[in-house]
């Protein structure tokens, strides 16, 4: 039933120009990019180059990757749950013979179909490279993940924010806030104690903290922990959310 | 009959409005249950409840004997509920949404193109099937509503003001497939509309105000007692004489006057219309009309919520 659930969602935000709008506009932007690093780069001499073309690759894209992700998946999401509300077709879903476990896991499975290309995104354009310059596979393998494991995360704080009301528009202003919340919260240390260098309890709340060591190419059980720990914790929340929502 | 559906002491509470209130009903195989009420009666409360989108504050709900609480994945495996608003989604063609409802309903795929051409030949959709949903008139769009509900062929079905946005030949024709589809199931549904009532249900439950106020059951099979009559137009003074010779007839229990010219009369049982006919004939009265008198849930209905009497509800 989480495939059925899936297949409409799908089905559903391909016959609206939103993903396509997205896909488009994160290709244009991550394309210039692309040549704006390989061009600076090709322009440096071989002393003057203090990182590898696969990190600057990797930062400079996957980092703005991120970034559209962060806009992409609180629109996505924000149909999905709130706009349903809001049109009272999720009578439809709430009178089927379906747990409110697989009507969640539906949506989620939805979300992380429509995201993927987007995280695949800065792949396609690495790939223009191939045999023309060596690059550090393993190193774009881990960032490319990284990257779809934060998409995951962004998915699930848009579904979340899209079970709290029946407005769109408000579903996204909260996913937007959470996730604003989420990145620039580990400047909190830096503020207090602008001399601090360590991991604090805030830098390691913060997503980005994260998503950089993929992109350095290292994958860290704790960074694994961190992003599929948020995106669990979000998802149950917004379970509880839909569970609630019968006894409202 | 077999009891579909029993319900037991059913309460709902939005936060301190209580908007259903000890209710109990029971739905059999065959039977049409029509839930009257006014605006804010607790009718739309009863049916989300029943179709398990929402739960209840107290009380049970039980679905051919599964507590729809405790199992509901298995309890909805057998309604079919048509909410207020039909649950539609507007990207889709009319073809899709319903095979979309028929995924969602488990029905196997190899059974899947029948349902979907009984459902759509039910309800009149056969030209729309490549349609987009967002271009269907209101009425289309409440026929789509009805054929996701009636899809697999559920045991019970809800149905919330299931005439609401159509024309007259419609409303004639979505009646009549009410009164067919109740041949295998039990349904339920709502209504303000007296007369709408009256025409499809088996038996009438008025709410108000989240409490049950009436519970009666139409009897369609038994004549009425209850008959209107009017003779020929006689002298004021002699109105009197006519009442009293009605009055004197075997067959009549008794008689009101309603006008100048104009009776109505309860029969002894088991006196018919044929009876009367003939006694009025003999005593000598001038018989123009004879007519049943309906009955008469709009007076009861009036009565009960304490919104006019009698004379406001003619």
């Amino acid at each position: 039933m989480i495939g059925v659930i899936a297949r409409r969602d799908i089905h559903g935000a391909l016959v609206t120009p939103l993903p396509w709008i997205l896909f488009t506009g994160g290709q244009v932007v991550l394309s210039w990019i692309f040549l704006n690093v390989v061009d600076q780069f090709t322009g440096l001499g071989v002393e003057e180059r203090s990182a590898s073309l696969s990190l600057e690759l990797t930062l400079n894209l996957f980092g703005f990757a991120a970034i559209v992700q962060m806009l992409a998946a609180p629109l996505l999401a924000m149909r999905m749950l709130s706009g349903e509300f809001r049109d009272g077709s999720f009578a439809l879903t709430a009178a089927a013979p379906i747990g409110v476990g697989s009507i969640l896991m539906g949506k989620f499975l939805a979300l992380a179909v429509l995201l993927t290309p987007l995280a695949l995104l800065p792949l396609f354009n690495l790939a223009l490279l191939l045999g023309g310059a060596e690059l550090d596979l393993g190193q774009i393998a881990a960032a490319t993940f990284g990257l779809w494991l934060v998409a995951l995360l962004f998915g699930a704080i848009g579904l979340y924010a899209s079970s709290l009301t029946t407005q769109p528009g408000a579903a996204v202003l909260l996913a937007f806030a959470l996730l604003l919340t989420l990145s620039v919260i580990g400047r909190v240390d830096a503020l207090h104690d602008p001399t601090q260098t360590g991991l604090s309890l805030f830098g390691w709340l913060s997503w980005n903290e994260h998503l950089l060591w993929f992109l350095f190419g290292a994958v860290r059980a704790s960074d694994l922990v961190y992003l599929m720990g948020l995106t669990g914790l979000f998802l149950a929340l917004a379970h509880r959310r839909l569970a609630n929502r019968f006894l409202q | 009959m077999d009891t579909l559906a029993r319900v037991t002491s059913l309460s709902r509470r939005f936060g301190h409005y209580q908007a259903l209130q000890g209710l109990a009903l029971e739905l059999r195989q065959g039977e049409v249950l029509g839930l009257l009420g006014p605006n804010g009666a607790g009718k739309t409360t009863c049916l989300r409840l029943l179709s398990g989108t929402l739960a209840p504050s107290a009380g049970r709900i039980e679905i051919l004997g599964i507590d729809l609480a405790r199992r509901p994945v298995a309890a909805k495996r057998h309604l079919g509920y048509l909410p207020e608003r039909p649950p539609l989604f507007d990207e889709l063609k009319v073809d899709e949404y319903l095979h979309h409802c028929a995924r969602l309903r488990r029905i196997p795929t190899r059974a899947r193109a029948a349902a979907l051409t009984r459902a759509k030949g039910l309800c009149g959709l056969e030209t729309v099937g490549r349609t987009l949903i967002a271009k269907l008139s209101k009425g289309y769009r409440q026929r789509l509503g009805l054929a996701q509900a009636i899809l697999h062929e559920p045991r019970i079905l809800i149905l919330d003001e299931p005439t609401d946005g159509l024309d007259p030949v419609q409303i004639r024709e979505v009646r009549t497939l009410i009164r067919d589809l109740a041949r295998t199931s039990g349904i339920i549904l709502s209504s303000h509309i007296l007369s709408e009532v009256q025409a499809i249900c088996d038996r009438v439950l008025v709410l108000h105000r989240g409490r049950m106020l009436f519970q009666d059951r139409f009897e369609r099979t038994r004549p009425t007692q209850v008959w209107r009559v009017r003779l020929a137009p006689i002298m004021t003074r002699q109105a009197l004489d006519q009442i009293h010779t009605l009055e004197r007839l075997y067959c009549v229990e008794a008689a009101v006057a309603l006008g100048e010219d104009r009776y109505r009369l309860l029969l002894t049982p088991p006196a018919t219309s044929t009876d009367l006919a003939r006694q009025a004939l003999t005593a000598g009265l001038e018989l123009r009309e004879l007519t049943p008198e309906p009955h008469d849930l709009e007076r009861v209905f009036f009565d009960l919520i304490g919104a006019g009497g009698m004379g406001s509800a003619r």
